[in-house]
């Protein structure tokens, strides 16, 4: 028989982690519910307040402007993912470390405000 | 126990399936990019996989640099989709023959 | 490691990297009204870039060249000798350019932007001794000339000859990513160095493979047969300046970082890749030549000649000698600008209403109507024919005499053979040039930044090349040597 004792912290981690989520998600909709602000329109009560239903056909056709911000949004995501390995190993690569990281993100400012100016962040 | 070969059997049928999703897929340019993704996520199994097996740090790094490029790529390739379809009104693959030869 | 060491020899691309982010801004904040003067400044940065190489070809202490970053990029007269090639193409391509687009077609600054990024890719591509280097240069590179690709957003052509470029381009990617893993997994590293040590003796089927998709993916980039086939469509589809740029300077590029891989990482393995290599250049020499009969627009004839010619300098390297990488050297030189020649008096070829002229009828009788454009485009069909007088002989001169040299007389005979085929469809555009009734299509006026390059080319492949052979043999010597020297 495996011995579950050892496991005992990870359970009461997850009980308090399933207690905070839980008063997280009802004690605002509780409170909501006796101070008054209770009132659900049709856009509140969507998936998202923005972008377009979750949850119809997923052959309609939408906005093409989407694709753009989904353009910007994955390439300036993916450049974080060089932060990580740079900030666990920046006492072994030092002031030369430190140095380049910040020419790199001076780069990618001027690619920021590249599409910031010419507009690519405009919905309209 | 899972051997370096299994990573690289994995890594060999996903490349071959991206492949092949270029040169069958009759239907639609974004199965297209889809592919393409699919050849460069074989390529960082591969790394990964011969990088722990080595016990050398290398093959991470490249990986990390896969994968911010084939951002890039992908974001480059939708834009162009974007500018083709603007001017043709469709992504069909069997309408991309303005040129022939 | 010496950081300043390390940046000095990484110069030119530091240069054209703070000019590329400089010219960024300038494109944002300018706009469209900005173009002109973001392509003098880029053809500056070039202009400055190529002064930036040329002081380290002639730096004597760094006569046998020098590692920067631990061994991540090495800096030699063979990597020099090809930037200035492709720096002095870019600017070619770049004075042409803003006249092409007068036309009522959208010029905009991102356009001289892409170019010098391009260039800083294509010189990491060329300088590259470590596989991770070689590939972010190549995307780099790559990614850019997508977007040239498609640049006029306005016509449909070249849209779609940007997404042929993009999904073929970035399947060569793929295949050569995938290469280079098992490459590294089978060797252990990515460096040069250290791949070549570890691929001795007889290769075992995992690295076998890797080498051999390397190659594949290579030979896609150099648009070598077998895998040609997006050349001709991305030629024709895309605008005129950018397939000037896409004969000359990528070409250079690609095929300096074949000769380093082959040469560098998989010298010890010079019986396998050099199959594929003789392969490959017979098959695009032959393709090259039989494809290009019977083709009506110029643009695509020009891509077939493109492929015949990359077979001639992959004959040079199948040699896998010093001989035969500086005969590809000079190969590559005269063709840089019989390739910039040819594409510029096509760019001059406009109808009456500005528009470009790129069938083969429409030039019927050129030599009446237009005999300056007329006797350079002649010079230069003639010189890729390689006919004696021109200078385009001696390229293939070099290249055959290293091949035979080399032992490799059958393959200098095929060579030869389809040379002759190749003289045809040349001698027929000269042919409809010279004695055609004349279709008194072309009428368009040019300008004098068209005219420079233009007669730049047609002097250097005019019997006055001539006088260039000795210095420029030795330069090619020097460079060669410098790739046989890291072992």
């Amino acid at each position: 028989m495996v011995d579950l004792s050892q496991y005992l912290p990870i359970l009461i981690f997850l009980a308090i982690a399933l207690a905070m989520s839980a008063a997280f998600v009802f004690l605002p909709m509780g409170v909501s519910r006796l101070t008054g602000t209770h009132n659900p329109t049709a856009n509140k009560l969507t998936e998202y307040e923005c972008g377009f239903p979750a949850f119809e056909d997923s052959r309609s056709q939408f906005d093409v402007r989407f694709y753009l911000v989904a353009i910007l949004f994955i390439i300036f995501d993916l450049e974080a993912a060089f932060l990580f390995p740079w900030a666990v190993s920046l006492d072994l690569t030092g002031w030369a470390g430190w140095v380049t990281m910040m020419i790199f993100l001076f780069e990618l400012i001027i690619g920021f405000a590249y599409a910031w100016k010419t507009g690519a962040l405009e919905w309209e | 126990m899972i051997g370096i070969e299994h990573y690289l059997v994995v890594s060999a049928v996903l490349f071959v399936l991206g492949v092949l999703g270029i040169f069958l897929n009759r239907k639609n340019i974004i199965v297209i990019l889809m592919a393409i993704e699919l050849i460069l996520l074989s390529v960082n199994i591969n790394l990964v996989a011969f990088s722990a097996f080595l016990g050398d740090l290398t093959g991470q790094i490249f990986a990390m640099f896969v994968l911010t490029v084939a951002a890039g790529e992908a974001a480059i390739g939708l834009a162009i989709l974007v500018i083709y379809f603007r001017q043709r009104g469709t992504i069909a693959v069997d309408d991309v023959n303005r040129m022939k030869g | 490691m010496d950081y300043a060491n390390s940046l000095y020899l990484t110069g030119p691309e530091v240069f054209l990297s703070v000019s590329g982010l400089i010219l960024t801004l300038i494109a944002a904040w300018g706009g469209q009204k900005a173009a002109r003067l973001s392509t003098i400044l880029a053809v500056g940065a070039l202009v400055g870039a190529s002064i930036i190489t040329a002081a380290f070809l002639i730096n004597p202490a760094f006569e046998q060249g020098g590692d920067a970053f631990g061994g991540l990029y090495r800096m030699d007269a063979f990597g020099s000798v090809s930037k200035l090639l492709i720096y002095l193409a870019g600017i070619g391509c770049l004075i042409v350019t803003p006249r092409f687009f007068d036309k009522g077609l959208e010029y905009r600054p991102e356009y001289p932007l892409l170019v010098v990024f391009a260039s800083v890719g294509m010189g990491m591509m060329v300088s590259a001794t470590d596989l991770m280097t070689l590939y972010i240069g190549l995307e780099l590179s790559s990614l850019s000339s997508y977007v040239l690709a498609s640049f006029t957003r306005s016509d449909d052509r070249s849209a779609e000859a940007g997404l042929k470029y993009f999904v073929l381009g970035a399947l060569a990617s793929g295949i050569l990513l995938y290469g280079m893993s098992l490459v590294y997994g089978f060797s252990g590293s990515t460096s040069y160095l250290a791949i070549r040590p570890a691929f001795e003796g007889t290769l075992g089927t995992g690295a076998l493979f890797g080498v051999i998709f390397v190659l594949a993916g290579l030979a896609f980039k150099i648009s070598a047969v077998p895998f040609h086939m997006w050349t001709p469509d991305v030629y024709e589809g895309a605008p005129t300046p950018v397939t000037t740029f896409f004969s000359t300077a990528p070409k250079v590029a690609a095929i300096a970082m074949t000769a380093r891989i082959t040469l560098d990482a998989f010298g010890n393995q010079a019986d396998a890749w050099r199959q594929v290599i003789i392969f490959a250049a017979l098959a695009s020499v032959v393709v090259g030549a039989l494809g290009a009969i019977g083709q009506s627009n110029i643009k695509r004839l020009l891509a077939y000649s493109s492929i015949n010619n990359v077979g001639f300098i992959l004959i040079g390297l199948a040699t896998g000698t010093a001989a035969g990488a500086s005969a590809m050297l000079v190969y590559l030189a005269i063709y840089v600008a019989m390739s910039l020649g040819s594409f510029v008096a096509v760019l001059m070829l406009r109808d009456k209403d500005g528009n470009q002229v790129e069938n083969m009828a429409d030039i019927a009788g050129l030599s009446r109507a237009k005999p300056m454009i007329a006797l350079c485009l002649a010079a230069m069909m003639l010189s890729l024919a390689g006919i004696p007088p021109l200078y385009g002989f001696w390229g293939k001169f070099v290249v055959f005499q290293a091949a035979v040299e080399a032992d490799m007389v059958v393959l200098a005979a095929i060579g030869i053979a389809a040379s002759v085929i190749g003289a045809f469809y040349y001698l027929k555009i000269v042919k409809i040039m010279y004695f055609d009734e004349p279709a008194n299509v072309v009428t368009g006026k040019n300008d004098l930044a068209h005219w420079t390059v233009l007669a730049v080319t047609a002097i250097f492949v005019s019997p006055l090349g001539y006088l260039l052979t000795i210095p420029m043999g030795a330069l090619a010597d020097r460079a060669a040597a410098a790739l046989f020297a890291v072992v």
